[in-house]
């Protein structure tokens, strides 16, 4: 894990004034931090955006980066499975009309670029300090099974492989990560290395509050941390 | 044991400050029960208003008293326990069991602070303030003001809750469980959670410790320790206030997903405590683990009269994933030699309505000493036909010569004579319940337990 270069990346938000860091920030320290991830650019213009597409390989998924846009899907902002050089060029501009309509005051930042991911297992990874026992580590299956059912599980940081191990098993849904219906079982090692790094993270880094890996989509082999959000301590 | 709270659990000598000749208040109880308790060591009343107490002469300060104290119980009114910490502090004492109330439990903050600095200038070590007292069995110490008489056992109470935790001393003596400890917390000033875990972690006297908790001040410190005595005795925790945290503000998912109760239950898991959501549950497992050996494998049978609690046990042993293999063919056959024909001989073993001492006491030794079995629940109704008192004599009897290292719990179903029945066999150190989901919850958490410290494995 590297360090400095994380810290750079949270004294670079804190002196910006800002306590949540953006989606290419929060991605770059999982990045830093051995956390799987897959390449993005962020594109200014959509001639750069196509380049970036083209670059990655279609189809691509173009999200707004902006300090005042938290919700980026809820205003309009991502824009998913771009096959074709039009529908980037087309997304750049619709992104930016759909945040300029409904956050006026956003400061873009520029759209970010990245493959569609593939289809696979979607679950949660979060990270929460709480005031008696300090940071700790959630997991949880994506869609209904957090929305609906709260079927999550918690460990205190830091976590040992048989922490993560026990945390994935307890969740009610874990028969979908093994394999119900025919399926291929999924890469539960992935999901393990997934949270204990990410406990070692916030362990290591005080400053991060709380984070959510939302998606984190797993397949039958490996894991790749879709969104990433990432929320520092207020400094004053 | 050289440890800074031997003098709260073995003083020498203990001084009741607030001591009082007018029965019903806290400073008489407390010296009526260390009088009637027995304890051993010398008791110094301390009053200025009085001259003797149930007989005992009463000195008008602590610095009054020639001999050496090392334990204050203090119970006064809260403006005056400063002051008289002091003078606890001059005297050389180790340990004050602060009873008073009227600290930060309502807001005076300051006062507790106050006490606290006086206690760091002279190294008292407080338990408290706003607390019931301290029981210790082994040194005949009962230094509280609410129950008089404590069975002595293995158990050790911690806590936090005054009138709750004083009325379940009442409620587990009448259920005749039995105490090495019981700790009233009070407001935690000083004496927390995790050092009386450090202490009874090492205490021969304690089996098990059950602690009734509402928060940790530090989770860490807490979950540290509380691994450290889990790996030596079974840890049993009812934390109480399980509600999601309210107004705090979170930005994130998970932060909305995390109720301050999905963390103390994570912590719990982690440093190998047992939850219990009740104090039902925590006593019935505290019972089984302070009286019997630890499970050592999984394979659990069930012998019954009846075969309607048969099925209850059944479905209570499926529903916590306890297995009940088939009974193996060696015991089937030294079974089915004394059992009568219509007897079944799956898991449960049903010994039918007509099983007499005798069927009893052959049936439940066989079980016992059989290899394959890890663990025995047998279960007794009362009927028209076999003496419940025989019958649980016969069942301690054949405990008693099969003579292994196996969890046996026992539950008996059935009126007046049922009761005399459990509580003659829990004077013989076997848990009792009646009804058939207790003992099975309390072999899964005592299982739970082993699986933590290695002893059983999946």
């Amino acid at each position: 894990m590297d360090l400095q270069a994380i810290k750079s990346i949270i004294e670079r938000a804190y002196s910006e004034g800002r306590n949540r860091l953006l989606e290419p920030e929060a991605k770059q320290i999982c990045k830093l931090a051995g956390l799987p991830v897959d390449d993005w650019h962020v594109a200014k213009t959509a001639d750069e955006a196509v380049n970036y597409a083209s670059r990655l390989g279609y189809p691509v998924v173009m999200k707004i980066v902006s300090p005042q846009v938290v919700h980026k899907s809820d205003v309009g902002g991502v824009m998913l499975n771009l096959d074709s050089e039009e529908k980037v060029r087309a997304a750049y501009s619709e992104i930016l009309e759909n945040v300029k309509a409904k956050v006026p005051e956003a400061e873009v930042k520029g759209i970010l670029v990245e493959r569609m991911a593939p289809p696979g297992i979607e679950t949660i990874v979060g990270a929460l300090k709480d005031p008696q026992f300090g940071p700790t580590i959630m997991f949880g299956l994506g869609g209904i099974f957090v929305e609906v059912f709260r079927d999550v599980s918690f460990r205190v940081a830091p976590l040992t492989e048989a922490d993560a191990l026990s945390m994935i098993r307890e969740i009610k849904a874990y028969p979908v990560l093994a394999g119900a219906r025919g399926k291929p079982p999924a890469d539960i090692g992935a999901l393990i290395s997934t949270l204990v790094k990410t406990s070692q993270l916030v362990v290591a880094i005080p400053e991060i509050r709380e984070l959510d890996f939302n998606p984190t989509i797993v397949y039958p082999s490996g894991a790749r941390i879709v969104d990433a959000r990432i929320i520092l301590e207020k400094r004053s | 044991m050289n440890h800074p709270l031997t003098p709260l659990f073995q003083p020498k000598a203990v001084a009741i400050i607030g001591a009082s000749h007018v029965p019903g208040k806290v400073g008489y109880a407390i010296l009526e029960n260390l009088v009637k308790g027995g304890y051993a060591g010398r008791i110094y009343p301390i009053n200025p208003h009085a001259r003797e107490i149930l007989g005992l002469k009463v000195y008008p300060s602590i610095l009054d008293v020639e001999d050496e104290v090392d334990l204050a119980v203090i119970a006064i009114p809260a403006g005056y326990v400063p002051d008289v910490l002091e003078q606890c502090g001059e005297k050389g004492v180790k340990v004050a069991a602060v009873i008073s109330s009227g600290f930060s439990e309502v807001g005076n903050v300051e006062l507790e602070e106050q006490l606290l600095e006086v206690a760091r200038r002279y190294g008292i070590r407080i338990l408290g303030p706003n607390m019931f007292g301290v029981v210790y069995s082994p040194s005949r110490l009962n230094a509280n003001f609410g129950i008089g008489e404590v069975h002595p056992g293995k158990i050790a109470f911690i806590t936090q809750s005054g009138a709750l935790g004083a009325a379940l001393a009442y409620w587990a003596t009448a259920e005749k469980i039995g105490f090495s400890a019981i700790i009233s917390v009070g407001n935690k000033a000083d004496i927390d959670d995790a050092e009386l875990l450090d202490y009874l972690a090492e205490d021969p006297n304690t089996r098990v410790v059950l602690t009734y908790m509402e928060s940790v001040k530090d989770g860490r410190k807490f979950m540290k320790s509380a691994k450290e005595c889990a790996l030596k005795k079974p840890v049993i925790v009812m934390k109480a206030g399980r509600s999601a945290k309210g107004a705090e503000a979170v930005a994130s998912h998970t932060g909305s997903l995390a109720g301050s109760d999905a963390i103390y239950d994570a912590a719990f898991k982690q440093c190998g405590v047992l939850r219990a959501i009740t104090f039902i549950e925590a006593f019935d497992w505290a019972k089984v683990m302070a009286m019997q050996p630890p499970p050592r494998g999984k394979n659990t049978v069930i012998i019954t009269n009846g075969g309607g609690l048969g099925v209850l046990a059944t479905d209570a042993c499926e529903d916590l994933g306890i297995p009940l293999p088939p009974v193996q063919e060696d015991l089937r056959r030294a079974l089915k030699a004394i059992l009568p024909p219509f007897a079944s001989l799956k898991n449960p073993i049903d010994l039918t309505g007509q099983a007499d001492e005798d069927l009893y006491y052959h049936s439940v030794k066989a079980v016992l000493e059989h290899p394959s079995v890890d663990n025995v629940i047998t279960l007794q109704c009362e009927t028209a036909l076999a003496p419940i008192l025989e019958v649980s004599k016969a069942i301690l009897d054949a405990h008693k010569d099969a003579n292994v290292e196996k969890p046996h719990l026992i539950c008996v179903i059935g009126g007046l004579r049922a009761r005399e029945a459990a509580h003659f066999l829990e004077e013989h150190s076997l848990p009792v319940y009646n009804a058939p989901e207790r003992p099975v919850s309390a072999l899964h958490a005592y299982m739970q337990w082993s699986r933590f410290t290695g002893l059983l494995s999946d």
